[in-house]
C-alpha cells in the first residue's frame, strides 16, 4: 500500500498493556501515544523489559494492548482496546516484520521467501514471481534467488528479510534489532536499506534497537523505560532532504 | 499459492521417503493381512468348489467330510444313484499323508480320491499334464509340492507317477492337494501288512466261533477259508451327487434327507461349514490382527505428522506472524499427511506386488481391498492431519519475535 509522504501513516493514541490483576498487576506499558508520518525512520531504545517488545507486539498487531485505539494507514485497526477490523488481515497487507534473526522459512528459497508475502494476499504467482525477483536484484541478491536460507550469509538472509518485509508495500515496517547479529558496515547498509524503502515506499519504519552506531541515519528517537515512551529531542542526521 | 507442503517435503525429501518407506512396510503388512485372510477363505473352498457336487452326503448326524469326519460305505453311491433326479454319484476320500519326497525332503499334503472312471479329474483346472487315464498309480499333484511331470513318488508300498499339474489345489489347512483315484486312495489308507491282515482273519474266525454261527461247522469251514477277504470294504468319507440339469436340488435334498443313515449338504452349506467352521478360528485371528495393525499404522502415522509439525513449529507461527490464513496451514499440514499417506500406500502395493507372491500359503489380494486399504490410509492420513494441525494451531507468533 503507498502513502502519500509525510502523511500521518501510523496513530497510536493512549496504548496501554496490562498483564494480571491485583497485586499480581503488571503494567508493561503504559498509556502511549504516538504518530509515525510515511518515510519516517525512528528508533525505540530502551533496556530490557522496558516494554519494547510489548509495545511491538501491539503495532505488529500480535497482541491486543488493554486500552487505546490504533490506526494504521487509512484503517481504525483497533479502538478502545478492541479490534475493529482482521488483525490477520491488516497484519499481511500493512505490516512488514525484519527480526534480529532472519527468520526465513528454511524450506523456502531467498525468492519463494519474498513471494511469499504476496501470494499470502492473493497475488497471482505470476505477479509475485516478478516483484520478488526485481526486489532481490535492486538489494543485489540477484544470483541468490534459489539459495535457502541455510546457504545464505547473515547479510544476505537479512536482505532477503527485508525484501520480503517490503515487497507488499506495507505502512509500516517494524524491526526488532535488525542489526544486532551484523557487523557495523553490514549493520549501516541495512539502516540504510529501511531509509530508502521509507522514502521510496512511503512507509514508516520503527527499529527497537540497542546499536548506537546507527541512529544517525534515523529521523526520530524514542526512549522507552519502565513501560514509558519518550522522544528525545533531537536525532542524527537522518532527516529528509 | 506456492505449495508450502511440497516445498517443506523438497527440503527434506530423503528423510520424507523414508519415512513413507517405513509406513509403507507397515501398510503391506495390513494388506498381506488381508490378502491371508482371503486366501485362507479361497484355499478352505476350493476343493469342494472345484469337485463341483450338487449335494454332498454323508455320515447322519455329522457335518463331514472336512468339518467332521464321516464314513459312509462306497455301495452307498449306488444306492444313491437310483434315485429320481441323481445323474451321477462319486465317492469321495481323503485324509493327510506326510512322505519323504525323492530328495528326501519330508513332504505334507492332502490325498484326495476321484471316484475313478466317472471322475478323472477333468473339473481340475490344470496348469500341465492330463487328467486321470489310469484307475491305479496316476497322481495329478498341485505345483505347489514341486513334483514335475512324471516324477515317480512312493506312497505307502506303490509307486505313483505324476501325470498332471494343478495350480492352487490346497486343504484349508494349506497343504497342496494329490488327487489319485479313490481305490488307490482307500488302498494307501488300509493298508495293511500281512501280519496285520492275518491277525485280523483269526479275529473275525474267533468271533464266529463265539457267536451262534459257530455252532456249525460248515460256517467255521468257510469263515477259515484263505480266499475270503479278511476285511470288510473300506468306507469312503461322502458321496458326492451330481444333479440332472434343471432337477431341483431342494428336492432332492429333502428325499434323501428322510434316510435314517446320512446326513446331505448343499454346496453352499459345505462351504459354510469349512469357512464358519472349519477356518473360523483362524479367520477371526487374522481379521482382529489386521484390525489391531490398522490401528498401529493409525497411531505411528499420528506421530510422524505431529513430529513433522513439532519441527517446523517456528515456521508456523511464522506464518502466521506474516498474516497467513488458517487455510494456508490447514493446506500444509493436512496435505503433507495426505501425501505421506500416499506415497506409503504406493509402497504397500509395490511390496505386495514383489513379495506376497513368495508367501508359502495364498495371499490374494482383490481390487476391492486395494481401494479399502486406500480409505483406510485416506482415513488415517486426516486423522493424523488433524492431530498435527491441533498442534498447528498452538503456534504463537510471539515466538517468533521471543527467539
Amino acid at each position: 500500500m503507498t502513502t502519500p509522504a509525510r502523511e500521518t501513516v501510523l496513530h497510536a493514541e493512549n496504548l496501554s498493556r496490562v498483564y494480571g490483576e491485583g497485586n499480581m498487576r503488571v503494567e508493561a506499558l503504559k498509556p502511549t501515544s504516538f504518530a509515525a508520518r510515511a518515510g519516517e525512520v525512528m528508533a525505540i531504545l530502551g533496556p530490557s523489559g522496558s516494554g519494547k517488545s510489548t509495545l511491538l507486539t501491539i503495532l505488529g498487531l500480535i497482541n491486543p494492548p488493554t486500552t487505546g485505539s490504533l490506526r494504521i494507514g487509512n484503517v481504525q485497526v483497533i479502538e478502545n482496546g478492541q479490534p475493529r477490523t482482521s488483525l490477520e488481515r491488516q497484519r499481511r497487507q500493512q505490516i512488514g516484520f525484519v527480526f534480529q534473526r532472519s527468520n526465513l522459512i528454511p524450506f523456502l528459497t531467498a525468492h519463494e521467501n519474498v513471494r511469499l508475502s504476496l501470494e499470502l494476499d492473493g497475488v497471482s504467482s505470476s505477479e509475485s514471481r516478478g516483484r520478488a525477483r526485481a526486489m532481490l536484484e535492486n538489494l543485489g541478491l540477484g544470483k541468490r534467488l534459489d539459495s535457502l536460507p541455510a546457504r545464505l550469509s547473515g547479510g544476505e538472509a537479512q536482505r532477503v528479510a527485508i525484501a520480503r518485509a517490503l515487497i507488499h508495500q506495507p505502512s509500516v515496517v517494524l524491526a526488532d534489532e535488525p542489526t544486532a547479529s551484523l557487523d557495523s558496515g553490514r549493520g549501516r547498509q541495512v539502516m540504510e536499506l529501511f531509509r530508502d524503502a521509507a522514502h521510496s515506499q512511503g512507509a514508516a519504519v520503527l527499529v527497537v534497537t540497542h546499536d548506537h552506531r546507527t541512529l544517525d541515519l534515523v529521523d526520530r528517537i524514542l526512549e522507552m523505560e519502565d513501560g514509558t515512551l519518550t522522544e528525545r529531542a533531537s536525532a542524527g542526521t537522518g532527516a529528509h532532504t | 499459492m506456492m505449495d508450502l507442503a511440497v516445498r517443506d517435503i523438497r527440503h527434506d525429501l530423503g528423510r520424507f521417503v523414508l519415512t513413507a518407506l517405513g509406513l509403507g512396510m507397515l501398510l503391506s503388512v495390513v494388506l498381506a493381512m488381508t490378502g491371508i485372510y482371503n486366501g485362507m477363505v479361497v484355499d478352505a473352498t476350493v476343493l469342494p468348489d472345484t469337485l463341483g457336487a450338487d449335494l454332498w452326503v454323508v455320515q447322519r448326524d455329522t457335518k463331514g467330510p472336512f468339518a467332521e469326519s464321516s464314513r459312509v460305505p462306497l455301495r452307498l453311491a449306488e444306492r444313491l444313484r437310483a434315485v429320481p433326479g441323481v445323474s451321477r454319484t462319486r465317492g469321495y476320500v481323503s485324509f493327510n499323508v506326510q512322505e519323504s519326497g525323492p530328495d528326501g525332503k519330508v513332504q505334507r499334503f492332502m490325498l484326495a480320491g476321484l471316484s475313478w472312471p466317472d471322475d478323472t479329474g477333468d473339473r481340475l483346472q490344470l496348469a500341465q499334464g492330463r487328467p486321470l487315464r489310469a484307475p491305479h498309480y496316476e497322481i495329478v499333484a498341485d505345483a505347489s509340492l514341486g513334483l514335475p511331470l512324471s516324477t515317480q513318488l512312493r506312497i505307502g508300498r506303490d509307486l505313483f507317477t505324476v501325470v498332471g499339474v494343478t495350480s492352487g489345489m490346497v486343504s484349508s489347512g494349506g497343504d497342496p492337494i494329490l488327487f489319485v483315484s479313490v481305490a488307490d486312495a482307500l488302498n494307501i489308507q488300509n493298508d495293511l501288512s500281512n501280519e496285520a491282515l492275518r491277525l485280523e482273519g483269526e479275529a473275525r474266525l474267533a468271533r464266529i466261533r463265539r457267536s451262534e454261527y459257530g455252532r456249525d461247522p460248515a460256517s467255521l469251514a468257510r469263515a477259515g477259508q484263505p480266499g475270503l477277504p479278511a476285511l470288510t470294504p473300506p468306507p469312503v468319507n461322502a458321496v458326492l451327487v451330481d444333479l440332472e440339469p434343471g432337477q431341483d436340488a431342494a428336492g432332492v435334498r429333502e428325499r434323501l434327507e428322510q434316510w435314517p443313515d446320512i446326513s446331505v449338504y448343499t454346496l453352499d452349506e459345505q462351504r459354510g461349514l469349512l469357512v464358519r467352521g472349519v477356518i473360523d478360528r483362524a479367520r477371526r485371528q487374522i481379521g482382529l490382527f489386521r484390525a489391531l495393525l490398522v490401528a498401529i499404522s493409525a497411531i505411528v502415522m499420528g506421530l510422524i505428522v505431529y513430529t513433522m509439525t513439532l519441527d517446523k513449529m517456528h515456521s508456523l507461527a511464522l506464518l502466521k506472524l506474516l498474516g497467513a490464513r488458517r487455510r494456508v496451514i490447514l493446506r500444509l499440514i493436512l496435505e503433507q499427511s495426505l501425501l505421506l499417506g500416499l506415497l506409503s500406500f504406493f509402497v504397500a502395493l509395490l511390496i505386495g506386488e514383489l513379495l506376497f507372491g513368495q508367501f508359502p500359503r495364498r495371499v490374494l489380494v482383490a481390487d476391492g481391498d486395494r481401494l479399502s486399504l486406500a480409505a483406510v490410509v485416506a482415513g488415517i492420513s486426516v486423522a493424523a492431519g488433524v492431530v498435527g494441525l491441533r498442534k498447528a494451531m498452538t503456534a504463537d507468533p510471539n515466538q517468533v519475535l521471543a527467539s
